[in-house]
């Protein structure tokens, strides 16, 4: 299903500029939005933006939903989706940058802000169950277990950057034949 | 300070990291200690308001461009952290006409097992500093368990725990945020 450049906007809007807890929570919020609820892409167009978005330079919230937008509709859709998706958010950062010890001083903003960050801890799990889940198959859960396993691993234990460990999932990926 | 020369710092920072903070030492080289643009003080200031907005957690390079040259250096900013993005279009359309071959099926499948990983990775600190007290936990779990077994709007989501957080302050809920 193709959505309108209208649709496009506001779904990125909403999403990509009022989820707290990093681009991964809102990733998370958008695939769900897009694949789970509104059937605008498939799980392998969704799987396919995720991968590459993850090694484009740069924020990987905005690559996802320049990736999303295209895949939608071409230019038009790359555009709007992350000029929607920046836009706001952007002057939201700048409008409390320059009233940054005005908005410290009101102690709700700050417990609402908490709230949000807590609810973005179990989107993220959720967001993480959302994308593995798919992969655990009775032919496939050991090659994706192990891959998952290892990337926790190179990445909380050793410090390996994101990118090398992506790498290294890649080559994994190349030589380690799925079961078929 | 010249607005292209800032937008070009921006993007050099942005191009050389992939993901939220990467960018940070390239950014304090450039503008802190060689330029003297901003205090380090600022840019602490930067990364705090870059965690307490929505949106990815790179946008305190928005707050970084504010404060080193007003709305045009936050514009400056804004535009240095679009552009990189631009590039994943290329390489969507490059892996895109590959995407039926099984070994780029099981390259990408690695990719996205992976990213998942690293996300998964990155929650962890997170968890360690937006869960204190009872309520912050039932309020993840929660929306755990809301985002995987119902439809309900993942916006609803978040704002309906910033507004218990704040209910719960109010009635002095022990164990609330």
């Amino acid at each position: 299903m193709t959505p309108s450049l209208g649709r496009l906007a506001v779904v990125m809007l909403r999403i990509g500029n009022f989820t707290f807890g990093g681009g991964a929570a809102a990733v998370a919020a958008l695939q769900r939005e897009m694949v789970s609820r509104l059937h605008w892409l498939n799980e392998s167009q969704f799987s396919l933006s995720y991968a590459l978005s993850r090694v484009t330079p740069g924020t990987n919230q905005l690559a996802f939903c320049t990736a999303a937008g295209w895949l939608l509709r071409r230019w038009r859709g790359a555009l709007i989706a992350v000029l929607a998706a920046s836009i706001p958010s952007c002057l939201i950062t700048w409008a409390v940058t320059v009233g940054f010890d005005v908005v410290n001083r009101y102690s709700m903003m700050r417990i609402a802000i908490s709230g949000a960050m807590a609810a973005s801890v179990g989107i993220l799990l959720a967001s993480f169950w959302l994308i593995v889940g798919p992969h655990i198959t009775r032919k496939s859960w050991i090659r994706s277990s192990v891959i998952v396993a290892a990337t926790i691993g190179l990445s909380l234990f050793a410090e390996v950057t994101p990118v090398l460990v992506l790498g290294v999932a890649a080559v994994a990926g190349f030589f380690w034949n799925e079961p078929t | 300070m010249n607005f292209l020369l800032l937008y070009l710092l921006f993007l050099k920072a942005s191009m050389s990291s992939f993901s939220g903070l990467a960018a940070l030492p390239i950014i304090r080289e450039d503008l802190v200690v060689k330029r003297h643009l901003l205090t380090d003080r600022d840019l602490n200031t930067a990364v705090v308001i870059g965690r307490t907005t929505p949106g990815p957690k790179g946008l305190y390079i928005i707050s970084v461009g504010q404060y080193a040259g007003g709305f045009a250096g936050a514009t400056a900013a804004w535009l240095a952290i679009v552009t990189p993005s631009l590039l994943v279009i290329p390489l969507l359309e490059f892996a895109g006409r590959r995407a039926d071959h099984p070994k780029v099926k099981q390259v990408l499948r690695a990719v996205v097992l992976a990213s998942a990983g690293i996300s998964l990775s990155a929650t962890l600190p997170l968890a360690a500093d937006a869960l204190r007290g009872w309520l912050s936990y039932a309020i993840a779990v929660a929306a755990l368990i809301i985002l995987l077994v119902t439809e309900v709007d993942t916006l609803w989501v978040i704002f309906g725990a910033g507004l218990l957080a704040v209910v719960a302050h109010s009635l002095g809920a022990p164990g609330s945020m």
